[in-house]
């Protein structure tokens, strides 16, 4: 009986580390995609509008690294930045999904790899 | 004939409590169809909540909710898709617990909750600047002035509308 447990305990620990993924992987994902990554151009790219009403700060503020309010609803959100929300760029699932949502509201169109790289290359940065 | 006199008031008494009980109880019942279902899906809170309130079902028709689940990709001047899976999930939970009182099962002008009349009708005495003072923001931020909306609880004395 133990010792199923314990291979249940393991089994379920090695399904979560498959799963699971780091910035610092997605970050090398994007950047093998397109190149290497600058997060000076992530910052500014975070900042401005992009032919639509909003740009990416306009619901994360900068620096994105306390909860802020989405500009329309008023809904908390949490930080974005990893080092002060460990959550975040750490499922991929999760991460494509709010890119394609987000990037069609800022954009009207997905962003491309390198736009994705710069971001996150940024948001690493944010202290 | 004295004791059967006090026999009969004291079961007219009991019945009138019996009435009260029911009465009691069926208008709890009848309000707690506001409240939250505690069912929820995760997805709701994960794919719906992350914008704004996880609004209870009960504040719109099934139909408004088949209406405002078929169009995600442009809900509200945002792109708010979710996958096949998900979208079904989520819309079987609404169209289930959604409302099926006379008084608010009207059909939302554009999707929208505080489109409804019963919704223009019970916040008629707010005044348009309330609405877009910086706490507030939206007519959709029912929890800026409901303190219990995450709760589904709506009721006059639990509003605090601020001040800033």
């Amino acid at each position: 009986m133990l010792l199923k447990f314990i291979t249940t305990f393991l089994l379920m620990g090695f399904t979560l580390s498959v799963f699971a993924i780091t910035p610092q992987d997605l970050l090398k994902s994007y950047e093998a995609q397109s190149s290497k990554a600058s997060p000076s151009r992530g910052e500014q790219f975070f900042n401005a509008k992009h032919g639509k009403e909003w740009s990416c700060s306009s619901c994360h503020e900068n620096p994105p690294n306390h909860d802020t309010k989405h500009i329309v609803t008023g809904k908390v959100i949490k930080p974005l930045a990893p080092s002060a929300n460990s959550a975040r760029f750490t499922d991929e699932a999760k991460v494509d999904k709010w890119f394609k949502r987000n990037c069609n509201d800022v954009l009207d169109r997905d962003c491309t790899a390198q736009e994705k790289a710069e971001v996150l290359s940024w948001l690493m940065t944010v202290k | 004939m004295a004791n059967d006199c006090e026999m009969s008031s004291m079961k007219i008494k009991k019945t009138i409590l019996i009435f009260a009980a029911l009465l009691l109880t069926s208008s709890g019942a009848y309000a707690a169809k506001m409240v939250m279902p505690t069912d929820a899906p995760a997805s709701y809170e994960a794919e719906c909540a992350s914008c704004h309130m996880a609004y209870p079902p009960a504040l719109l028709s099934e139909q408004s909710w088949k209406n405002v689940m078929s169009g995600l990709s442009k809900h509200f001047g945002t792109d708010a898709s979710v996958d096949a899976k998900t979208q079904i999930e989520i819309t079987n939970w609404l169209v289930k617990n959604a409302t099926t009182r006379q008084k608010y099962i009207e059909t939302a002008p554009e999707n929208r909750i505080t489109k409804t009349s019963w919704f223009i009708r019970k916040h008629d005495e707010v005044k348009p600047n309330v609405w877009k003072r910086a706490s507030i923001k939206s007519p959709a931020n029912c929890g800026a002035c409901h303190i219990d909306a995450t709760k589904g609880i709506f009721s006059e004395s639990k509003i605090k509308i601020p001040v800033k």
